[in-house]
């Protein structure tokens, strides 16, 4: 089925080479510079570049945690490959390319590179097993400190595991990262949501400090649709489709409402799902789009019939309405299925945390004594590498609060 | 990050690491040698530094390179000769180093033009705080023909100049011996009668790169004309290695104490000198095309084929290879391997096909149906010239066959 199927095929030894060739070797690496989570790249490339593979697996599993993740989902072209001065002449060397080779490699070399530091006797909890979570559980436990994870769901990775479709990252990848860091000694308790099963309180008093890496678990909806039985939201959807390994019951014709990376990947889901007639209306104009180049052309590519500029004003079960927002003009699609790609929500119900559109209302990590914040729900953008970028940050920045080893 | 030790002894000098910047630009004054000892390089082998008398007067431009297809450097030329600072400022230079950096390896190339001029030198250079010395026998386009790889093509100067250098300096020393000679055997042989401790081998192959077709000249052009010199770079590798073979293959040199040079870029062509016996190795080209950093991936790259070895002193790899290479006559050729094709991986270009026909024994067939290679194993030789040109990997060495007559078991022979 071409939804289990990696849609990117990967490097030969022979093919890395040449594009590990394409790099200039810069002298001060714009690509290094431009990545949030300090995955240098260009030091990783140079290793290539010189058949030292090991080498290169080293600089990118120590700077991230979650290194053959980005090597999928990186949206590159807004960060390393922005930089590149190999576009002077052609275009950007693929570096999420040549990361995805590398970090292929560590796995079959069996390399076993992140070690847990001398122990501190200190313990922090982190609630949400997303990237953030996770990246914060690395560096703490590099630092000496004993990590529990707790996790609602039954399974860890957060929108990894449960959003981010099977063909642009493969479960058994996102499986395999989490192992190394379990590995590295974290404990992930899994179906227990904090707030609910266990309290802020007995966290605090059981732990030296608890980070929220809570994401945005809830899918937005637009009042149009409420208790329309066709409707389901794009994160129900793509939860189901990935726990499925794609075995749904799809009808022909799907609608689906939103313009951003999340709806492309609904989009492209349904095609790779064999669904016939895909149509997705966009409230935004072609120039004003919110998803990625990439992912729009690639949804384009799998015949999706995308239809800008267009607001819903009216459902009546299959049947929805929708009006141009500058010209006078008006669309009536009727389809077996509707699917809502407008957005996610934080929920901290019982976590006395204050958010403002999803986000504290403050820079940096720590939100009261005790509690830190991390990953979408703080400020900044919301992609992987940045959660893994604050995951680095709020452990370094708990660890200066709490003195770590600084005592021996 | 892995960390392994990879120091090494080499002629009675601890090296914190094998990797030495070799006697050139790379290593031209205090600022270049303090970056590169910062940078990670174990040693330095700082730019031969000649007599007083003798002026260095250089030519502009003074490089060219090697290209084939989109690769640059494939090998480098060169028309440079020594130190163009003066006698003065170097050894001030050196003094400095070795003061700010007591635990790296300093070590002074020198050239004389005469007996009186290699024993001055290397009193000079002791003086300044150098750990050991080289003797530059081999700069193949020195303006003098008392200098340079004239020298070092005559074991007779070779013996008398080492025991000159040893009369002025107690150091260890090494002579540097130049490839322009057909057998290095015998003036090896004569450093080493004359006092060496051990031996730096290559420098530069003679050579001319390129002609410029418009002016039928050679490049770089000086005014309109150019002059055979040295080449070094990945492309001398093949040759470096070879002499560093044939020397620790003579009899009585089989722990010949070597510093290999030529072509080094990664761990892994620096792990092949240490193989064939090189305990120190020594790079310049590589290093003035990407910079001092490359020795960042060298000395991973060696940890991690250290720790899959299995070994813990680098010493313990010194030489392993040696006893592998044996003379021509003495392999074992009663067998061939026949190529075997993955047709799965196999893309259909018909590189094997042509390669097979025009440069070998036209035992490749070809189906223009299908656009697929077969064998005809009644042709093949064995020769496995289709798998190198294979630009997948779809042809490895398959089944192993005794030649008619002979005896022998296929599946005992290593492949
Ligand atoms: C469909 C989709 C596609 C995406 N594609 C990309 C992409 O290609 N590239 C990219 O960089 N980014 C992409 N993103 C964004 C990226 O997934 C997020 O930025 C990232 O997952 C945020 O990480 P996080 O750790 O903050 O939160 P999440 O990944 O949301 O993880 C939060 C975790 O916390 C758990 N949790 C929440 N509340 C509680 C509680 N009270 N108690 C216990 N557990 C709790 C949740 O169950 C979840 O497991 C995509 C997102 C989606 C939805
Ligand atoms: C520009 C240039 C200048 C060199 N100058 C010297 C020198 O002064 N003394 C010396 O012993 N060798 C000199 N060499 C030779 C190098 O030290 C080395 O033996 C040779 O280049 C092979 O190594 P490589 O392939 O790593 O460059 C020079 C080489 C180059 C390219
Ligand atoms: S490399 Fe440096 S010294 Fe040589 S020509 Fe260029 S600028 Fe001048």
């Amino acid at each position: 089925m071409k939804y289990m199927k990696e849609a990117e095929p990967s490097y030969t030894l022979s093919t890395v080479m040449e594009e590990a060739a394409r790099c200039l070797l810069c002298h001060d690496a714009p690509c290094s510079k431009m990545c949030p989570a300090k995955t240098d790249p260009a030091r990783f490339i140079r290793s290539v570049r010189f058949r030292n593979f090991k080498g290169a697996a080293e600089t990118i599993r120590e700077n991230n945690a979650m290194g053959a993740i980005c090597a999928r989902v990186c949206p590159t072209e807004r960060y390393c490959e922005l930089g590149c001065t190999r576009s002077g002449i052609d275009k950007p060397i693929d570096i999420g390319g040549i990361q995805r080779f590398v970090t292929d490699f560590e796995q079959q070399a069996q390399m076993d590179i992140l070690h847990k530091g001398k122990p501190n006797g200190m313990k922090v909890a982190i609630v949400g097993s997303g990237p953030s979570g996770l990246q914060t559980a690395v560096t703490l436990l590099e630092l000496g400190y004993a990590v529990d994870i707790y996790e609602k769901n039954a399974k860890a990775g957060g929108y990894l595991t449960y959003g981010i479709p099977e063909y642009r990252l493969p479960t058994d990848i996102v499986d395999f990262e989490i192992k190394r860091i379990t590995n590295m000694g974290a404990e992930i308790k899994y179906n227990t949501t904090i707030g609910e099963d266990i309290t802020m309180a007995q966290l605090k008093q059981n732990y030296q400090a608890v980070v929220l890496a809570i994401g945005s678990r809830e899918a937005k909806s637009l009042p149009l649709f409420e208790g329309n039985p066709y409707m389901e939201t794009a994160v129900s959807f793509l939860a189901r489709a990935k726990m499925h390994h794609g075995q749904l019951e799809l009808p022909d014709n799907v609608l689906v409402i939103g313009g951003g990376d999340v709806a492309m990947d609904v989009a492209t889901t349904l095609k790779r799902l064999d669904v016939k007639h895909v149509t997705d209306v966009v409230y935004e104009e072609f120039n004003e789009f919110k998803a990625s180049q990439k992912e729009l052309l690639g949804t384009q590519a799998h015949g999706v019939t995308i239809i800008d500029g267009y607001v819903p004003t009216a459902a009546d079960g299959k049947k929805v309405t929708f009006k141009h927002r500058h010209i006078d003009s008006q669309l009536v699609i009727e389809a077996d299925k509707i699917i809502l790609a407008v957005g996610q929500k934080a929920n901290a119900a019982g976590l006395g945390l204050q958010l403002n559109h999803d986000e504290v209302p403050f820079t940096g990590y720590q939100a009261a004594p005790q509690v830190f914040v991390t990953g979408d729900i703080a400020q900044g953008d919301k992609t992987v590498v940045w959660s893994v970028k604050r995951g680095k940050e709020v452990a370094t920045e708990i660890d200066q609060v709490l003195g770590g080893n600084q005592h021996d | 990050m892995i960390n392994k030790d990879l120091s090494i002894d080499f002629l009675g000098v601890h090296f914190d690491n094998p990797f030495c910047l070799s006697s050139s630009p790379v290593g031209n004054c205090y600022e270049m040698c303090k970056k590169a000892y910062d940078t990670g390089w174990g040693g330095v082998v700082f730019k031969t530094i000649g007599p007083k008398h003798f002026e260095i007067d250089e030519v502009s431009p003074r490089f060219d390179t090697l290209d084939k297809e989109d690769t640059s450097f494939v090998g480098f030329k060169n028309m440079e000769q020594i130190a163009e600072h003066s006698l003065e400022e170097n050894l001030a230079d050196l003094k400095r180093l070795k003061t700010e950096y007591p635990n790296k390896v300093l070590i002074a190339s020198i050239m004389g033009t005469n007996e009186q001029d290699w024993v001055d030198l290397a009193q000079l250079v002791e003086a300044a705080g150098a750990d050991m010395i080289e003797m530059n026998l081999s700069c193949p386009q020195m303006t003098s023909h008392a200098m340079g790889s004239d020298v070092g093509a005559n074991p007779e100067l070779c013996k008398k100049y080492c025991a000159a250098v040893k009369r002025g300096s107690s150091l260890p020393m090494m002579a540097k011996m130049t490839p322009n000679i057909t057998n290095m055997v015998p003036a090896a042989q004569a450093s080493l009668a004359g006092g060496a401790d051990g031996i730096a081998t290559i420098n530069t192959v003679k050579s001319v790169a390129n002609l410029d077709l418009k002016r039928k000249v050679g490049l770089p052009v000086i005014n309109g004309k150019s002059s055979i010199s040295g080449y070094s770079g990945k492309a001398v590798k093949p040759i470096a290695l070879r002499f560093i073979q044939e020397l620790r293959a003579a009899k009585g040199l089989e722990h010949l104490p070597i510093s290999g040079i030529g072509g080094i870029e990664t761990w892994e062509d620096a792990a092949e000198f240490i193989l064939l016996g090189s305990s120190t190795v020594q790079v310049t080209t590589a290093v003035m095309q990407y910079g001092y950093r490359i020795v960042e991936d060298m000395k991973n790259g060696l940890m991690h084929y250290m720790a899959e070895q299995g070994v813990d002193h680098l010493q313990d790899l010194v030489g392993l290879a040696n006893h592998n290479m044996l003379p021509a006559e003495e392999l074992d050729r009663s067998y061939k391997v026949y190529p075997k094709i993955d047709l799965d991986k196999c893309i259909g270009c018909g590189r094997c096909y042509i390669s097979c026909f025009d440069g070998a024994h036209q035992a490749m067939e070809w189906d223009d149906d299908k656009r697929q290679p077969f064998c005809n194993q009644d042709k093949c030789v064995g020769c496995q010239l289709c798998a190198l040109v294979c630009p997948v990997g779809a042809i490895t060495y398959g089944k192993v066959e005794m030649k008619p007559g002979r005896q022998g078991v296929p599946a005992e022979k290593v492949i």
